[in-house]
């Protein structure tokens, strides 16, 4: 038989194509709707907390930092509870990371605060002495990307019904109504508010200038992205 | 000898020197020997194990393959087709190696099939289990240490959890977070009498009221501004110099003469305790210098633990 | 007509030798570049603060693994393809105005590929899903490159002479299939500009950003199955079409064995797609799936070593020539490290292993055994074959060849000791506790440990860096010596001393 598959191309590359698709409609489909329904207390992330997302992805800080934590003592002693798959279900794409150059922060917004941050994004190796992390200096001047971010939020509450301007039930029993803008502008205005809170805690002039002009720089929306992990 | 086995002596031993290397650094200063890193945690000693028997086996493989390329003679028949020049003959599969996949192939069905799902393994289970044990350990261990001990375990417990915040030194590190080797510096106070202060320091919600509800009985009136400066040098200098009339004045009655606080009224602001330290721990801290995060990770013993650690450094 | 040797044309083959050998510079300088900073942070900011946004590790990761991964090994498989292909096929690409065609069509629209590629990256515009960085506008560019590839393939097999496909191409088809396969599922995203008609004020935001069709642990798995299999069908399929043809028409030796190559063959497409789990080993992914991930790994350890074993084989008594020829030694040393990696990745999946090799750099580590020992030697093997070919002149110099041989050894034994040592000794240290119950070590501490191995690994990398280029002088060099005769070479490739 493979005698003669290997002189019958077409064949051959059918056999081949069977052999490796096989596998992966075996692994991948029958948990596919459970794996995607959302933990309680599990909310879609807000505008500024998304720009804040794009931040990170941009600056490939999943090069070194996994957002997953394995069920071990150890790591629940580090970083908190371990992961669960519905907390996951909003994150487009996922940010588990491959590679632990720099701690989980799949919760760090428990134990790290916003002028912390700022310390620490501006100059790590100042706060953590020895840290190898780079300096991510640009993102005080940097400006953050909402117009970007409000299309995502449009596009997944369109094509996969996340739930924006709808309760979501938190782990209290109460609700929770993440607001997404319904004008472009609308979308700007909740954004900068939420920039402000956020801006409120930290020391940095310029930042604190930039958000007076109504402008967002990019560490604001990414502090506000971090804090959102918990 | 022949310069292969030399050469495969040389990498194994080179490799075995690497993974030793491994074990004591990571011995450290974890206050562990080697054989208690193996024997105290299955993944280590699986993990050495793994790494080892990959170098022995690829080396005695590769060796055993390239012997054949020193003393053997190709043969056999050849297939009548010819691609390009190459060849191929028509050897029969290598004995070992099909013996082995075929045992690789059963042995994986059989895992999958009846294995697995007999073990009824799980991820989470292995975990709870493994902390249910912890657990037990931690509390027959430590539950009861108290004295230097204490102060001791503290000292671990900053290390890793703290000090990438308060520093090393527990100084703060330039101002970015509270330092720990005295109870509070001037600014916080100030920030605290002219803001007032409602961080849960008591275990429970009981705010400090800002300087529009400090009354300086010595003045009849509310604090003023020289008054609150000071105040704040005279807490931040250890309840010493200039200022202790206008805390015995507007302060005193709840925080003490001393400053050493009164039970469910208002916090020691002299001098770190243990439960001060665990009510922050619990409910985090906004202030002056910054925001301190909760701890809720931390167990009571570890927080307790901590908080003797800090008292200890501003004696 | 059957006697006379038929002239085959390789300038397609040339063209794709150039990306090779300039794709291969810039990503390995790229990783010298994040290994140094790694080492050193201030590296970090070498070309001052102000660019620091473009020369800093994060932004720079991916230009490393990209250039090499969709740089230098692509770029050699395809130089690879256009050469073995009409060789082992008997058909010459100038017979067919058509397969020429395409088959320039085919490297320039590569090399627009590229281009957007790497300003793309610079830019930070990225999808975050790890050698699956590029939005969709290069996704489709990549998708169109890709079906060229795919009817240069199945056209020359189209009017080929050989009747029976040889090894080679079995598993130049399955590299096509499987590619093509993944990298669609994987790329599954809209482009974010589609929602904005939603609310009448369309057009707001990049219009080259998207988001993936998956969410969270979905998305991972899909990602996992792509990442897994795209080194299997990028690092290893296309790399053992390469071995199975240029080991033996170099040593001029038979295969050891047709049926130890089809055996491998076919366990390798079937076990392979199986083992993407190891890589979500621990997370939320169902049990199950892990578990299966654990096992086909350790089974796939014997599809991956019959092909290994086969070719060192295949030099069964032929020892002098191993010893007497720098090429022949760069494979042989490939096929090792291909055994090395394919036992050292099973045993990294063992999910206790896992627990402690997962995130650290020994991951990295078994990452540079397959790619610098295994990819790097047989693409520069095969390059070393086909020049004297292509261009019709003896290769330069054997013994900067030899010396580049040893160099590049050397460099990876650094790079695969620091890491290996590196990473054990971080997974340890993260699951330390100390006499107290405590977590032994702050995260730092397991940073700080690791600074020697780093510098280590980067001097590692620096040698073989610097192979590389004596590689890439002794090409060019080998294309402006004296030519050799016209007629056809025969299994050893001819050196200058
Ligand atoms: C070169 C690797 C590297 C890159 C890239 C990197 N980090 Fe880090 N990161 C580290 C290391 C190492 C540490 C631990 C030392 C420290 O705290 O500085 C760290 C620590 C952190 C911490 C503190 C977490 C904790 O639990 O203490 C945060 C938050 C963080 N990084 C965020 C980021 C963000 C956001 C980015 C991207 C914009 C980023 N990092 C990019 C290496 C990196
Ligand atoms: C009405 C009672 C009251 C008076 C009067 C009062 N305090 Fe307080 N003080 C509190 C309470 C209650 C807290 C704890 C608040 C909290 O939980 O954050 C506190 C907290 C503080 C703290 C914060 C300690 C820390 O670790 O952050 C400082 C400093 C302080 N007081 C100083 C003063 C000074 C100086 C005065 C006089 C000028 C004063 N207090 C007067 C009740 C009082
Ligand atoms: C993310 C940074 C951060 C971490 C981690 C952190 N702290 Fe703090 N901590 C702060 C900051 C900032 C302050 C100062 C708050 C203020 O008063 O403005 C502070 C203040 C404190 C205080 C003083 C509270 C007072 O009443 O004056 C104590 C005690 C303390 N921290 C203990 C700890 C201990 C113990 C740990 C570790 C288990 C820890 N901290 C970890 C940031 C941190
Ligand atoms: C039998 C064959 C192999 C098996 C079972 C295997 C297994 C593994 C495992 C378990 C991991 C680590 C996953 C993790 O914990 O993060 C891994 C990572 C990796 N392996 Fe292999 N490996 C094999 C062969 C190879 C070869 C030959 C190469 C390349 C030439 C290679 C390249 C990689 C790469 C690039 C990664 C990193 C993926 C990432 O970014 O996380 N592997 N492999
Ligand atoms: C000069 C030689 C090279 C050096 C110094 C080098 C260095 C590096 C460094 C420092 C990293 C990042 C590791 C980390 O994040 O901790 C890396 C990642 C990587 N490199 Fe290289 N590299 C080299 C050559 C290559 C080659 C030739 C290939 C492939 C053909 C390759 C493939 C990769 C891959 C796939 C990763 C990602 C690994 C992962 O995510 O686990 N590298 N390299
Ligand atoms: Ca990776
Ligand atoms: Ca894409
Ligand atoms: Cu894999």
């Amino acid at each position: 038989m493979f005698h003669w598959l290997e002189k019958h191309p077409f064949f051959f590359a059918v056999a081949v194509f069977v052999m490796i698709a096989f596998a992966g409609l075996v692994e991948i489909l029958p948990n596919f709707a459970q794996a995607s329904r959302p933990l309680i207390g599990t909310a879609p992330y807000s505008t500024l907390e998304l720009a804040g997302r794009h931040v990170y992805i941009k600056n490939s800080c999943n090069a070194c930092h996994s957002q997953l934590i394995r069920p071990f003592k150890s790591e629940t002693d580090r970083y908190g509870h371990y992961s669960r798959s519905g907390e996951y279900a909003y994150d487009r794409p996922f940010l588990w990371g491959s590679k632990r150059t720099g701690p989980d922060l799949m919760r760090v917004g428990n134990y790290r605060t916003t002028d912390w941050h700022e310390n620490h994004m501006k100059a790590p190796s100042k706060i953590v002495l020895d840290s190898i992390m780079p300096a991510f200096t640009w993102m005080f001047t940097n400006l953050a990307d909402i117009n970007t971010a409000y299309a995502e939020q449009l596009t997944v509450a369109q094509f996969f019904t996340v739930p924006y301007n709808q309760p979501v039930p938190m782990k209290d029993g109460s609700t929770k109504v993440v607001k997404m803008g319904a004008t472009l502008a609308d979308a700007n205005a909740l954004a900068l508010a939420e920039a402000k809170v956020v801006a409120a805690d930290m020391k940095d002039q310029n930042v604190k200038d930039a958000i007076a002009r109504g402008e967002i720089p990019e560490i604001v929306a990414l502090i506000a992205y971090l804090n959102s992990l918990k | 000898m022949n310069k292969l086995y030399l050469w495969g002596i040389i990498m194994g031993a080179v490799m075995l020197v690497a993974t030793y290397f491994t074990l004591v650094i990571s011995a450290g200063n974890s206050g562990k020997s080697i054989s208690e890193i193996l024997s105290g945690d299955i993944v280590n000693a699986l993990a050495i194990t793994g790494a080892v028997a990959l170098i022995l086996i690829t080396i005695f493989v590769v060796i055993k393959y390239v012997r054949q390329m020193q003393t053997d003679t190709a043969n056999g028949q050849l297939a009548h087709e010819n691609w390009d020049g190459i060849g191929e003959y028509l050897n029969e599969l290598p004995m070992g190696w099909s013996i082995i996949f075929l045992l690789t192939m059963v042995w994986g069905m059989w895992y999958f099939i009846i294995g697995y799902p007999v073990n009824a393994f799980s991820n989470i289970g292995e975990y709870n289990e493994d902390v249910v044990v912890h657990n037990a350990k931690f509390n027959e261990e430590y539950k009861s240490i108290t004295g230097s001990r204490l102060v001791d375990m503290g000292e671990s417990v900053f290390l890793a959890e703290c000090k990438v915040c308060h520093g090393l030194k527990a100084d703060g590190i330039d101002g970015k977070a509270a330092n720990l080797n005295a109870r509070i510096e001037a600014r916080s106070v100030k920030y605290v009498v002219e803001n007032g202060s409602n961080n849960h320091l008591l275990g429970f919600e009981s705010p400090m009221p800002d300087r529009n509800g400090l009354f300086n009985n010595n003045t009849e009136a509310l604090i003023t501004d020289a008054e609150i400066d000071a105040v704040s040098a005279y807490v931040a200098n250890g309840m010493t110099g200039a200022g202790s009339d206008v805390f015995a004045g507007a302060c005193a009655v709840c925080h003490a003469e001393d400053g050493k606080g009164m039970e469910s009224v208002a916090p020691n602001i002299a001098a770190f305790t243990p439960t001060l330290v665990t009510n922050v721990l619990n409910h985090g801290k906004k202030g002056a210098i910054g925001t301190m995060p909760k701890f809720k990770r931390l167990n009571d013993k570890q927080k307790e633990a901590v908080g003797a650690y800090i008292t200890s450094l501003s004696k | 007509m059957e006697n006379r040797p038929l002239e085959y044309d390789y300038t397609v083959t040339k063209m794709f030798m150039f990306t090779t050998i300039v794709l291969g510079i810039v990503g390995m300088l790229i990783g010298v570049i994040l290994a140094f900073e790694l080492a050193f942070p201030e590296v970090n900011t070498i070309l001052g603060s102000g660019v620091a946004e473009y020369t800093n590790f994060s932004r720079l990761r991916p230009l490393h693994t990209d250039a090499v991964i969709f740089g230098f090994t692509l770029s050699g498989i395809f130089a690879t393809w256009y050469y073995v292909g009409q060789r082992v096929l008997k058909v010459s690409m100038a017979e067919s105005g058509f397969l020429m065609f395409i088959g320039k069509l085919h490297f320039w629209l590569y090399l627009v590929g590229v281009a957007a590629v790497v300003v793309s990256l610079f830019m930070g515009i990225t999808t975050s899903k790890e050698y699956a960085e590029f939005e969709w506008p290069i996704d489709i560019a990549i998708v169109v490159v890709w079906v060229l590839f795919g009817i240069s393939i199945f056209g020359l097999i189209g009017i080929r002479r050989e009747k029976s496909l040889y090894i080679s191409v079995w598993y130049y088809i399955a590299t096509f299939l499987g590619i093509a396969m993944l990298y669609v599922f994987n790329n599954m995203e809209i482009p974010t500009i589609l929602g904005t008609n939603g609310i009448g004020e369309a057009g707001f935001g990049n219009w080259w950003h998207s988001v993936s069709m998956y969410a969270g642990t979905n998305d991972a798995l899909v990602q996992w199955w792509y990442g897994h299999n795209a080194v299997a069908f990028g690092f290893t399929v296309p790399i053992v079409a390469m071995i199975y043809y240029f080991l033996p028409k170099e040593s001029g030796q038979a295969i050891y064995s047709y049926k130890l190559s089809l055996l491998s063959f076919w366990g390798l497409m079937f076990v392979y797609l199986w083992a993407g789990g190891h890589h979500l080993l621990y997370s939320t992914v169902p049990d199950w799936v892990q578990t299966m991930g654990s096992i086909f790994s350790i089974v796939l350890i014997l599809p991956s070593w019959g092909s290994a074993i086969n070719m060192l084989l295949t030099m069964k008594g032929e020892w002098q020539q191993v010893a007497s020829s720098p090429l022949i030694k760069f494979m042989i040393l490939a096929s090792t490290f291909y055994m090395f990696s394919t036992l050292e990745g099973p045993i990294q999946a063992i999910k206790s292993v896992n627990a402690i090799a997962h995130f650290t750099d020994w991951i990295v580590g078994h990452v540079h055994d397959g790619t610098l020992g295994w990819v790097g030697f047989m693409i520069m093997g095969a390059l070393f074959h086909m020049a004297p070919r292509v261009f019709k002149r003896e290769i330069y110099s054997k013994s900067l060849m030899a010396t580049q041989f040893w160099i590049q050894t050397l460099g990876v034994v650094f790079y695969f000791t620091s890491m290996w040592i590196a990473g054990i000794t971080q997974g340890m240290m993260w699951r330390a506790h100390d006499e107290f119950g405590n977590l032994a070590y702050s995260f730092i501490d397991t940073v700080t440990v690791l600074h020697p191995y780093y510098t280590l690994r980067a001097i590692g990398g620096t040698l073989y860096l610097v192979g590389f280029f004596i590689f890439a002088y002794n090409i060019y060099r080998t294309m402006s010596a004296r030519p050799v005769e016209e007629s056809e070479l025969q299994s050893a490739s001819p050196m200058g001393a």
